[in-house]
């Protein structure tokens, strides 16, 4: 494409942003509440899912130990696990590597745990893998009877609900996102038709004096585009905030849900809310093109 | 240049039969009018020649295309090869004089260092070289209609096609626009121009195609308006 084309195409472009400026507000704001809205189901079911599948796959048991457990009773906690059926391995975790661990899944969100100074309180604990999934209960509830030790955790339980919940948090947003997605369309198809009207009488002098229907058209899908990616941008911008916020209210209370990190993660998010935006508003204009603009 | 062989238009919506199996051939630089009474079918004619409306049978060939037959995708090309002149100027109310011209040059993609100099010889030959900055609200009939026409021109058209292009003026307006047609004819341009104009048509006494409902009644190469007007 010539520069001098390119030059005219956006002079084209925000000439009518300018002149149907309120449309082209309400556009942008319509987009990005959509996609602020798609981008908080798609963390929320990101976050969930990975929950799940980390939790489903374990085989482990963590066994976690009285605070006031000696040594010896240790160890010979940790004897009469290797001796049980169906045990792949057991690994002793102590306190520091517990908060190594942590530190290490919080991320850029380490300095969570600032506010606890030098005090450490997450208990000792064994690592216990079973060969088979199956065997994790019975092992489990055997091993929470043995003295010295607190409790044995398994994921499990768990992991079904989680998936019920997914499950249905997927398919809410997925209606919510059909139902947006069509709101969205149909008010850039609704700006665009206002640009297309605006514009009916050059339309009309490009196509005699032999203008490409691309070349016609290219202006209008652009301004779509450009309404998209604005909205997604503030959707973006928004959705950064909001995880932040919502990364900080979930460590300071269960400080144990491994929320996926804020970077890369946000990152992706916000490529995919603008990509998004910028396809919703080029389809929202090709249709408007389909119907008003006969080139 | 056109090549029309037993073309007939029927529009669909009304089933009105606009033209019935016409056949003319027009050649390089000639200077044709098209005359008839009001729904005789002349804008039909026009129209048929950049494919505004296309033919319901028949062949046409304009500028080495066949009409009937090219991709839709082509008539953007055959496009460049006409100038299209129309009875109400056309023109866009929030560009100047020079804009106006230009922009048929720019939606072509033409090289802007050629837009300046082509712009500025077609405004020119229309004589509104002075008043490239006014805008159409500021200029009189006639004048808009010559930038329409240097519009039509700047791209070099073979063929330059106009309907009724002095049906809003005044007389002496309307001579000062055949001045205009008469030179760009005389450079080599072939010139089709549908008219009600009597007093222009008997006194230039070129090449005459009447049109009565959809018939070619008469084709005479020194013709007159042969109606009353
Ligand atoms: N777009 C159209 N749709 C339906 N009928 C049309 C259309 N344009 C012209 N006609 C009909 O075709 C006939 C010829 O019209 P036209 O070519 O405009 O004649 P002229 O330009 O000589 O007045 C008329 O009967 C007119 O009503
Ligand atoms: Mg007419």
């Amino acid at each position: 494409m010539k520069l001098s084309t390119s030059e005219y195409f956006i002079r084209e472009v925000f000439l009518s942003l300018r002149r149907n400026n309120w449309m082209s507000f309400a556009s942008i704001g319509t987009v990005a509440v959509s996609l602020f809205v798609l981008g908080v189901f798609l963390i929320l079911v990101l976050n969930m899912n990975r929950l799940a599948s980390s939790l489903e796959s374990q085989v482990q048991i963590s066994v976690y130990l009285r605070e006031d457990i000696e040594d010896s009773t240790r160890r010979r906690v940790e004897g009469n696990i290797q001796e049980m059926q169906g045990i792949e391995s057991v690994k002793y975790v102590s306190k520091d590597e517990a908060m190594m661990r942590l530190k290490e899944r919080l991320g850029d969100q380490k300095y969570l745990l600032d506010a606890l100074g030098d005090k450490n309180p997450l208990p000792e604990s064994i690592e216990v893998t079973v060969k088979l999934p199956e065997m994790v209960q019975t092992a489990a509830e055997a091993i929470g009877k043995m003295e010295g030790v607190e409790e044995a955790k398994y994921g499990q339980d768990v992991v079904e609900h989680l998936f019920d919940i997914t499950r249905l948090m997927r398919i809410f947003g997925l209606v919510l996102m059909v139902l947006l997605a069509g709101a969205t369309l149909f008010i850039i198809s609704n700006t665009i038709r206002l640009t297309v009207f605006a514009r009916r009488k050059e339309i009309a002098i490009m196509k005699y004096v032999g203008a490409t229907d691309w070349f016609i058209r290219w202006p209008f899908l652009l301004e779509g585009m450009v309404l998209g990616f604005i909205g997604g941008i503030v959707a973006a911008l928004a959705l950064r905030s909001f995880y932040a916020a919502m990364a900080a209210k979930i460590y300071s209370t269960l400080a144990f849900f491994p929320l996926l990190p804020q970077y890369p993660f946000m990152n992706y998010v916000a490529v995919a809310i603008i990509v998004s935006g910028m396809i919703i508003g080029t389809i929202g204009s090709t249709i408007s093109l389909k119907r008003f603009l006969q080139v | 240049m056109i090549h029309m062989r037993d073309v007939s238009k029927v529009y669909d919506d009304t089933g009105a039969v606009a033209l019935d199996h016409v056949s003319v051939d027009i050649g390089k630089g000639e200077f044709v009018f098209i005359v008839g009474a009001s729904g005789a079918g002349k804008s039909t004619f026009i129209r048929m020649l950049f494919r505004e409306v296309l033919p319901s049978s028949g062949v046409l060939e304009v500028n080495g295309r066949d009409v009937v037959k090219m991709d839709r995708s082509d008539v953007p090309y055959l496009r460049r090869g006409l100038g299209v002149i129309f009875q109400d100027y056309r023109l866009l109310p929030d560009k100047t004089v020079y804009e106006n011209v230009a922009f048929a040059m720019e939606v072509i993609e033409a090289p802007r260092r050629l837009i300046q100099r082509s712009v500025n010889s077609v405004l020119d030959v229309v004589g509104l070289r002075d008043k490239y900055k006014s805008f159409p609200s500021q200029l009189s009939g006639g004048e808009q209609q010559r930038v329409a026409i240097a519009r039509a021109i700047v791209n070099a058209p073979a063929i330059v096609i106009a309907d009724e292009p002095t049906g809003n003026l005044d007389p002496e307006t309307s001579w000062d626009i055949m001045d205009i047609f008469q030179r760009i004819n005389a450079a080599g341009t072939t010139i089709v121009m549908a008219t009600h104009d009597k007093n222009i048509v008997d006194t230039m006494r070129r090449r005459v195609i009447a049109i009565e409902d959809g018939h070619i009644v008469r084709d005479e190469a020194r013709g007159v308006y042969g109606y009353e007007a």
